[in-house]
């Protein structure tokens, strides 16, 4: 279970709070969605979660599974099953995509304390959990992310999350970028991963990513609050009124 | 040239050990005669200082505080498996094997039976059945060089190597240059290289201290090729060293038409290292890939000086240097690129990066590009950089730990120079050599 208790953050050497009293329990097999205007806070909350140093955590706490993740450092925590898919994957120079893979993996699985996979173990899961997000394999010997296009980057961070199967997934506006096949691909591919146990949090602008992966709770996260929760039936109210409210409201 | 700069300890040592020494130097009168107009030519210039342009960076009056006594004569000869452990991944490589201890050629540990096709002697054989080839052997390319001079006056040995016309070898040539020696030499090899028309070859150097070695040396190491019509050539060099050693590296290349010339220096770990590449296109067509790694930590200073003249019309030269420097590490990179007049259509592009893991590390680039045809394609670029913390933290939230993050991402950097190595065991053998550097360098 995801616990965040009155979460305040800021960016660290500024004086703005961005996040300032943020209260979301995301209960495990649940997935809660996090939509908001621009500006929100939605990927800070999603950085922080995964350990970014630029942040400043000033009050508050967050808690996974009864653990402190504010006290780890981002390796730790993906120790823990925290994943973060990127909204702007990261372009890595020379180091190849199966290479970046592998390494990922085998250094989760040694502090899992689960043998490392051999060469041909890893190519076989690659190839297997590659093919249905329809990526050609070939794709994963050039360097992580370089000359990928928008939807190929996307496609590339839920290719990670399938292999390194967390138990805690954040997705940061995954959607962003993808053309209809395409989010249905990712979308499917985050579907796939759905299971007791295992929590989501999918950040994103639009409804239309919902239609695909139903939330069990929809969250708008506004000047840095939750300022209301629902049903899946609430992403489409949003859809329909736009943030105006929560703009004029705080 | 030095008219009121006294001589220093060193230039005086190098000038009275050739006296002392001449005698015992391989090669007849005529020899002897190219020895001793080179050390006239060296004790004319002397050590070259920082008010010369192409010494700008790397002072040798003031950094080569002495001149170790020249090894001269017969060597020891190790083991073959002390061979192997000092070229570390260098020597699973299936090649020809040319092995020289502390100056010293030793037919022991090299390859007996060599392919059709490829000739190899030793130097020194070469200089005393030959005396008329001394010229060729041992003349000076470049008649104000000091480097080159003293290496023309003191090699001892390296291997004059010729591949005939057409001749495809199936195994890369590797010329081991292993220094034995417990006392402190200074070492000085030649290798002179001849490449048929439209041969293809794979030639690597690999300049290695055996254990129990002195901690110091200086190695003062020659190589001239001249790569003929329609050949192509992979010139691989690599110095391993242990933070002390010194080396001083000349390399001569002549690029005949159509020919491709593709040279990697793989510099890890030397005290003080210069390596020096002329290379000249001689005729239209040719093609020249010059590049590099260097790698220094501690107070290890690596210098890469290149030359590149385009004096035929239609050539191509492409550089690419990539330096990783820690502690107080220095990494050079001078590249002049000459563009003669009527050489049109030359496209040279030149790219010179470091990473740099220290506040107190140091890059110097400098980029010379001399052009006098106008229609032709030149550009350089230069870059320093520490490693993107950007990059650390999206590997740490996959699970990488920080430390082996920033292993990856260097390896990475490196990575990328390597790349233009071609033929992949030895490709796979340099990065694993810097690999074993890498780890190495945060425990000294």
């Amino acid at each position: 279970m995801l616990e965040i208790r009155n979460l305040h953050v800021k960016i660290a050497d500024e004086d703005t709070m961005i996040l300032k009293g943020v209260d979301l329990v995301i209960p495990k097999g649940e997935v809660h969605a996090i939509m908001g205007p621009n500006g929100s806070g939605k990927s800070t909350l999603a950085y922080v979660l995964a350990g970014r140093e630029d942040y400043e955590v000033t009050e508050g706490e967050i808690l996974w599974n009864g653990e402190n993740l504010l006290e780890m450092e981002p390796d730790e925590r993906a120790a823990k099953g925290v994943f973060l898919a990127f909204q702007y994957p990261m372009e890595i120079p020379g180091v190849a995509g199966l290479t970046f893979l592998r390494t990922a993996l085998n250094a989760l699985r040694k502090r899992r304390e689960q043998p490392e996979l051999t060469t041909p173990e890893f190519m076989k899961l690659v190839r297997e959990r590659a093919a249905k997000l329809n990526i050609d394999v070939e794709m994963l010997k050039r360097p992580v992310n370089v000359g990928f296009s928008g939807g190929e980057k996307k496609r590339s961070e839920i290719l990670q999350m399938a292999l390194l199967e967390p138990s805690l997934c954040v997705l940061d506006e995954t959607d962003s970028g993808l053309d209809i096949d395409a989010l249905r691909i990712v979308a499917d591919g985050v579907n796939a991963l759905r299971s007791p146990d295992r929590a989501m949090l999918v950040i994103t602008h639009y409804q239309r990513l919902l239609n695909y992966i139903v939330p069990d709770k929809v969250h708008v996260l506004a000047y840095g609050r939750i300022q209301r929760t629902g049903d899946k039936e609430l992403a489409v109210e949003l859809e329909r009124s736009g943030y105006a409210e929560f703009t004029k409201a705080a | 040239m030095n008219v009121g700069l006294m001589k220093t300890k060193a230039e005086q040592a190098f000038t009275e050990s050739f006296d002392a020494v001449a005698a015992k130097l391989p090669g007849g009168e005529a020899v002897r005669e190219l020895r001793r107009r080179a050390i006239g030519t060296f004790a004319a210039l002397g050590l070259p200082h920082r008010r010369v342009e192409e010494w700008k960076y790397t002072d040798l009056r003031s950094v080569l505080k002495e001149a170790f006594a020249p090894a001269v004569g017969k060597a020891a000869t190790p083991s073959e498996a002390d061979l192997n452990a000092a070229l570390g991944p260098l020597a699973a490589l299936d090649v020809y094997r040319v092995v020289v201890i502390d100056g010293a050629f030793n037919a022991g540990l090299s390859t007996a039976q060599l392919p059709e096709g490829l000739a190899v002697k030793p130097l020194s054989a070469a200089l005393a059945e030959s005396p008329e080839a001394g010229e060729s052997i041992v003349g000076m390319k470049r008649d104000q060089d000091p480097i080159e001079a003293l290496n023309s006056a003191f090699a001892t040995d390296g291997a004059v190597v010729r591949v005939a016309d057409g001749a495809e070898l199936d195994k890369p040539l590797l010329l081991v240059f292993a220094r034995a020696s417990a006392e402190r030499k200074s070492i000085t090899t030649r290798n002179v290289v001849s490449i048929g028309k439209g041969a293809k070859v794979t030639l690597v150097e690999a300049f290695v201290p055996l254990a129990g070695s002195a901690d110091e040396d200086q190695h003062n190491a020659a190589t001239e090729i001249v790569v003929g019509e329609g050949a192509a050539v992979t010139h691989v060099k690599a110095i391993v060293e242990n933070g002390k050693a010194v080396h001083l590296g000349s390399a001569t290349a002549e690029i005949g038409a159509d020919a491709t010339y593709r040279a990697f220096q793989l510099t890890a770990g030397p005290g003080l290292a210069r390596n020096q590449i002329f290379v000249k296109f001689t005729g239209e067509g040719g093609k020249l890939d010059c590049s590099g790694s260097f790698l220094a930590a501690n107070n290890e200073h690596i210098d890469t000086t290149l030359v590149v003249d385009h004096a035929v019309p239609h050539c191509e030269s492409r550089e690419l240097y990539k330096g990783v420097l820690d502690g107080r590490g220095r990494g050079i990179f001078q590249g002049k690129v000459i563009v003669q007049p009527g050489a049109q259509k030359t496209d040279g592009k030149q790219m010179a990066q470091a990473l740099m893991l220290s506040p107190d590390a140091e890059f110097d680039s400098k980029p010379e590009l001399e052009i006098y045809a106008d229609d032709v394609i030149c550009g350089h670029g230069s870059t320093a950089a520490e490693i993107d913390p950007e990059h650390i933290f999206y590997c740490k939230s996959r699970g990488i730990p920080e430390a082996e993050a920033r292993a990856l991402l260097i390896e990475a950097f490196v990575g990328e120079a390597m790349e233009k190595v071609e033929d992949e065991p030895v490709r796979e053998a340099l990065m694993e050599t810097a690999r074993v550097w890498l780890n190495k360098r945060t425990a000294s």
